[in-house]
């Protein structure tokens, strides 16, 4: 397929991104992983769940406006590899063989997804990510568990809990790293998002009418199980997530756990790129863009989290704009005066993003605590002990933590464990900035061989000439 | 759904991962290095813990929807 | 020891090459500098594919490969650590006609140099390796073969090199290469330089610039080659894959991954960082071929692809030995299945150096240079 313009991600930000450029007369083909256009926080919901809210209103209007459009929507379709020769070429897997989209210009709208710092017992069945949570509730109409503990950092701790709540569910604890007053201390800068006040207000009110015990300041110590999760243990943390010592513990039966300490860029595509990226203390390192959403090479523009955490209403003006300015470097005339509007429109959301994104922000002495048998790499289960031990073995930077533990060489790639290796080497080299991310490597997700291959006899394979003999 | 070989009602169009979670089967698999029990965790389709053999395949259970008749194995996602 | 102080050896590159030089000089009692741009073994050292096979090594260096071969199976004799070393059967399988030519031909010729290869019809070849495809006509066979780890190659060296007292420069680029009195002193990005007695240029593909410093001209062909690399799988193979013309490499390690290479090209070259570009029609020709080779990769997950630089010479024979009218300066690369034979060339120009009687002939790098006068 050739078009002028492929999106990477029909997120807010990748999909606004192809309506205008489309909108201004461009071919567009949108790839995305998932059977609709909506990406995390605007995901379609099942048919069987019904829900009214501003998120699944504008993700149906978002899914409506796509379905009109001329955009080339190729949804189910894994991109595992973007080249760039004299145009970009991706390459996606979808519905069981890889195909070619070639395009002009691209648009990387990868988004973000969760981090979970680790701890012991994380990798037991029960145990979810806050946002995996929400996609639970909205979109699948299913409760996490019979009594859920919701735990970790930032917005989505009452937004999940009221959810369980309103769904039917029971709501063991809210365990909330933050104290009452850096909530407080978050308000002013959301005054200019009245709508999220008021949803914020509304969930607390819910929380509070169930008698939902909140943990201010307490951090999940460990998930306790053998097969599954059977409860969790609370403790006592500073401003700094350093438990306090002497604290009395607290022990919560529950089947489910749903955690989470903010989101992390999904830079897999820009660092296989070998785009310039830039550290950013609230989302980490982040692929670098200027004022018009343009990344370090040509004929290629981020929107959305990619460049760094804003949220989904950030992101769909973004989107808006990347599409603008690709258009507009295709030759087609873009009115300058939406582009202005666009940018005054992130200034203004972005305020309230920044503070949420700083009450998500893990704190800094997390990593820290891990415990030295704690599973740092889920997909590997490389403890913590093993990491440090390459440390100790001479290991400065994360692609050699990677050769030497397997951290980070399973079928996540890195995305669960990253933020937690990169923060345990931090303090050897001088702070997280010092510790640039993994090397960018295909496939971008793991991809089948089957997908890849198609029906071929030997003499279809393009063998080269002989090796020397 | 035929979760090996069992029926399990689920609802349609929601996901493998969601509908295996609703029915109480949390255990999906086991990891391939600490052979420890694993369930669905990001529910995004990013950490691949979900990872199960759907209809013959490997496929993240977040990422594909409940049809009627749907085949599901839990014994790993290579398993024959 | 600081950089003010004199070595007695500067080795430029801690690839394989530079350390395997390195370790046995300054166990022989030297004061050793390695010195690489990097981290240790991270370029084609740490990320080829690991296979020690003498079925894709040329003719000319089965006997070093061979010696090689014992210490890759031994090292945590005499490095201290594991690299994962395992023998295993190794397979070159001929599906056409031509490529049965192709295959006596390369086994009589390694036979000849001391390689234990004896030819196999399918039928024997799949009782050694029973997921083998049904369509294999001929194949070589040589119970001489495995592979190890590459990635764990610098861990292991490190912890050597350090045990014998060389000092570890990671991170230090090198820009040049001066004779001072009674010496050598090397130039070095951001710091002092450091100064050596002798020094021995270990730079892997960079070997054509780091000659360039003496005014010496060796041209050094770079080759871009694709891996990739499965998730964690049930058994499906025990012998290391490859085919008559040296395409493929293949092979599972215990943790369940199987590793498919074969030096399929991608593109870019030693100036473009790691030359990051894939050519995905390469790969999916390679991964096609294993999958041919090797009916069960076709369930498998690719998780990771990436690109390793490999020189070559242009005789694809190895740069071993003195550098032709520098006094005190020496060169080392394999430069083609490097990584099979280095620690044993290593430790031969290690010998070389101290005036030690060698177990084998060097290779010096004359035959090369003339090759460019003459053309």
């Amino acid at each position: 397929m050739k078009v002028d313009l492929a999106v990477l991600g029909a997120g807010p930000a990748g999909a606004n991104a192809a309506l205008a450029a489309a909108g201004h007369g461009l071919s567009v083909a949108v790839i995305d992983e998932n059977a609709a256009a909506g990406g995390q926080v605007w995901r379609a919901p099942a048919p069987s769940v019904t829900r009214d809210d501003a998120d699944a209103r504008d993700g149906a209007a978002l899914r409506e406006k796509l379905r009109i459009s001329t955009v080339e929507h190729l949804d189910s379709a894994t991109a595992w590899l973007i080249a760039r020769d004299d145009a970009w070429r991706v390459d996606v897997a979808r519905h069981g063989r890889s195909e070619t989209v070639t395009a002009d210009a691209l648009v990387i709208a990868t988004g973000a997804h969760e981090r979970v710092m680790p701890f012991p017992g994380w990798t037991l069945p029960g145990v979810i990510g806050l946002a995996a949570a929400t996609i639970l509730l909205k979109a699948n109409g299913v409760l996490p568990g019979q009594r859920t503990v919701v735990a970790g950092c930032g917005p989505l701790l009452s937004l999940v809990a009221a959810s369980i709540l309103k769904a039917g569910g029971t709501v063991a604890a809210v365990v909330d790293l933050a104290s009452r007053a850096e909530w407080l201390g978050a308000l002013p800068a959301l005054a200019a998002r009245p709508d999220l006040l008021a949803r914020g207000a509304l969930w607390r009110a819910r929380i509070a009418a169930a008698r939902v015990p909140v943990f201010h300041r307490h951090t999940v110590i460990r998930a306790e199980g053998t097969e599954r999760l059977g409860a969790v243990r609370l403790g006592r943390v500073d401003a700094e997530g350093r438990l306090v010592p002497g604290a009395p513990e607290v022990a919560i039966a529950a089947d489910a756990l749903a955690i989470g300490h903010g989101l992390v860029p999904d830079t897999a595509a820009t660092r296989l790129l070998r785009l310039r990226h830039r550290y950013d203390a609230a989302s980490g390192w982040v692929a670098a863009r200027d004022g018009t959403l343009a990344g370090s090479v040509a004929r290629l523009w981020l929107a959305g989290e990619v460049g760094g955490i804003g949220g989904a209403a950030v992101a769909a003006l973004q989107g808006r704009l990347a599409g603008l300015a690709a258009a507009q470097a295709l030759g087609r005339s873009a009115a300058a005066a939406e582009a202005a509007q666009l940018q005054a429109g992130i200034a203004r959301a972005g305020r309230a993003a920044a503070a949420m994104s700083w009450m998500m922000r893990p704190r800094p002495a997390m990593a820290g605590g891990i415990t030295p048998e704690t599973i740092v790499c889920r997909c590997e289960d490389v403890p913590r002990a093993a990491i440090e031990a390459a440390i100790a073995a001479g290991a400065r930077d994360l692609n050699q933590v990677k050769q030497w533990t397997r951290c980070g060489m399973g079928p996540c790639q890195g995305r669960m464990c990253g933020e937690a290796a990169a923060s345990l080497l931090a303090p050897h080299v001088g702070g997280r900035e010092n510790v640039a991310p993994w090397t960018g490597r295909p496939p971008l997700r793991p991809v089948s061989a089957d997908d890849l291959l198609g029906d071929f006899d030997y003499a279809d394979i393009p063998i080269p000439a002989p090796a020397p003999p | 759904m035929r979760v090996d070989g069992r029926d399990v009602v689920a609802t349609p169009g929601i996901s493998v991962a969601a509908a295996l979670l609703a029915a109480g089967i949390v255990v999906l698999r086991r990891s391939p290095a600490g052979d420890t029990p694993r369930g669905a965790f990001c529910l995004m389709g990013v950490c691949q813990e979900c990872t199960v053999l759907i209809e013959g395949r490997a496929e993240r259970a977040c990422m594909i929807a409940v049809r009627d008749g749907i085949a599901v194995s839990l014994r790993g996602p290579h398993a024959e | 020891m600081t950089n003010a102080d004199r070595f007695d050896c500067a080795v430029i590159g801690a690839g394989v090459m530079g350390a395997s030089v390195a370790l046995p000089l300054a166990r022989a009692g030297m004061r050793v500098a390695l010195v690489d741009r990097g981290p240790i073994c991270r370029e084609a050292s740490g990320v080829n594919a690991g296979t020690l096979t003498m079925q894709m090594t040329r003719a000319a260096l089965i006997p070093y490969a061979l010696k090689a071969w014992e210490l890759w199976m031994d090292t945590p004799r005499w490095l201290g650590l594991s690299v994962g070393a395992e023998q295993r059967d190794g397979l070159s399988v001929a599906f056409t006609e031509a490529e049965v030519a192709i295959l006596e031909a390369r086994a009589a010729a390694r036979r000849a140099a001391g390689a234990p290869i004896t030819l196999v019809d399918g039928a024997r070849a799949r009782e050694i390796e029973p997921g083998l495809s049904e369509r294999a006509l001929r194949v070589g066979h040589c119970p001489v073969d495995g592979f190890a780890s590459a990635y764990l190659t610098g861990r292991a060296f490190r912890v050597a090199l350090e045990g014998a007292g060389v000092a570890l420069r990671e991170g230090v680029a090198v820009t040049g290469v001066e004779r001072v009195r009674g010496g050598w002193q090397v130039r070095v990005a951001d710091g002092e330089p450091l100064m050596a007695t002798r020094v021995v240029l270990a730079g892997g593909v960079w070997l054509e610039d780091m000659a360039g410093w003496f005014g010496i001209r060796l041209p050094i062909k770079v080759l871009i080659n694709q891996l990739a690399v499965t998730e964690r799988m049930p058994p499906v193979m025990q012998s290391v894959l490859g085919i008559a013309s040296g395409l493929l490499s293949l092979k599972q390690y215990p943790n369940g991954t199987v590793l498919i290479g074969g030096g399929w090209q991608g593109r870019g070259g030693r100036h473009d960082g790691r030359g990051d570009a894939f050519v995905p029609e390469a790969l999916i020709g390679n991964i096609r071929l294993a999958a041919f080779v090797l009916p069960a990769l076709r369930r498998a997950r690719i998780v990771r692809a990436w690109l390793g630089l490999e020189a070559e010479t242009a005789d694809a024979l190895p740069v071993l030995g003195p550098l032709p009218g520098v006094e005190d300066g020496w060169i080392i690369g394999s430069v083609h299945s490097g990584y099979t034979s280095g620690p044993f060339m290593g430790a031969l120009l290690a010998d070389a150096i101290l005036g030690r009687p060698l177990a084998l002939p060097l290779f010096p790098i004359d035959r090369l240079l003339a090759q460019k006068d003459a053309a």
